[in-house]
């Protein structure tokens, strides 16, 4: 019984240091908690003016019956061969290194619209902070994604092996 | 008769039992291992607390900003336990929070699994390209417990700090 008593003991002084250590690191380097907040307007500043933006179903279909937009499957190979948004390409995240080059000769200002299976995936995210970061500016981020595409029943094709 | 070897067997249990449990070089090897593990992989959460936030929040079980809060005291939990198995610094508290932590996140990997999440660990590192979770996570966390709960239960104090420093004071 002592060896709990001793362990508990150790834990609690153990867990008080972790706590002390976390925010005097995190205040001092200013990370984490303690982050310079971003004020609403920094939205308009050049540096993340064209940063990815979250779009709704509507805004999608919008972009699709347009016909200019690039609409990116970051799913699973396996999934996208299921079936995917009609015309959509698909670049896991895992793979991006791999298949990235088939972005290159893109202009960056191309309209990219990424999407993953729905609420339960943040590969789409993912996705675009890469794309944005290496230089494409016009990246939106169809959340709803595959899920809600195929319950209103939009255009969609399967890749036959 | 039967009884006498019955009794025999389990006394056998207990005396390779405690052997285990007072073995100093496995346990040396066993410290060396789970703290050199938990120290390298605590440095980049504590560097990038942020992507570690975003690392919990994936698994969709608790929400902003207390994924933030965890995101800042977890990597130093986690070194500091480390630190603590390794050198043999408030050894059994130290295996007892891994041993807590590590039930703690293989349950999150499950209910994660569970519930169809297609996410990172975040357990190792936060590129969330690599180390999706899996079956495999589980089965690597439950060794990882079942190696603090030895550490827990050991009785070796061979290349302890905490020890030597004891014994010293003593003299």
């Amino acid at each position: 019984m002592s060896r709990l008593r001793t362990a508990l003991r150790e834990a609690g002084m153990l867990l008080l240091a972790a706590t002390a250590l976390g925010f005097i690191y995190t205040a001092a380097m200013e990370k984490g908690l303690f982050a310079s907040r971003q004020p609403a307007d920094t939205l308009s500043l050049p540096s993340s003016r064209n940063a990815p933006v979250m779009i709704s179903r509507d805004q999608a279909k919008a972009y699709f019956d347009g016909g200019d937009a690039l609409f990116i499957d970051s799913r699973h190979e396996f999934d996208y061969k299921l079936g995917h948004i009609k015309g959509a390409i698909n670049l896991p995240l895992n793979e991006y290194n791999l298949k990235m080059g088939a972005l290159v000769q893109l202009p960056r200002e191309k309209l990219i619209v990424i999407y993953c299976d729905g609420a339960d995936c943040n590969s789409s995210i993912e996705l675009s902070a890469r794309l944005f970061a290496d230089g494409f500016l016009n990246v939106k981020i169809f959340f709803g994604g595959w899920d809600e595409w195929r319950a209103q029943n939009l255009p969609i094709e399967k890749s036959t092996p | 008769m039967g009884r006498v070897e019955g009794a025999e067997s389990a006394n056998r249990k207990v005396n390779s039992m405690k052997y285990l449990l007072s073995n100093d070089y496995l346990a040396l090897l066993t410290r060396t291992f789970v703290g050199l593990l938990f120290l390298v992989v605590s440095l980049e959460k504590i560097v990038e607390p942020a992507a570690f936030a975003q690392s919990i929040a994936n698994y969709k079980i608790i929400s902003p900003p207390l994924t933030t809060v965890l995101a800042t005291i977890l990597p130093w939990l986690e070194l500091l336990c480390g630190f603590g198995v390794l050198f043999g610094i408030f050894r059994r508290g130290s295996s007892l929070l891994l041993s807590g932590m590590l039930i703690v996140f293989t349950a999150g990997v499950i209910s994660a699994l569970w519930r169809g999440l297609d996410i990172a660990c975040g357990c190792f590192t936060q590129d969330p390209t690599v180390g999706k979770i899996g079956w495999m996570k589980v089965v690597q966390n439950v060794t990882l417990l079942a190696l603090t709960v030895f550490l827990y239960y050991s009785s070796s104090v061979k290349f302890s700090i905490e020890h030597h420093l004891r014994t010293r004071s003593s003299e």
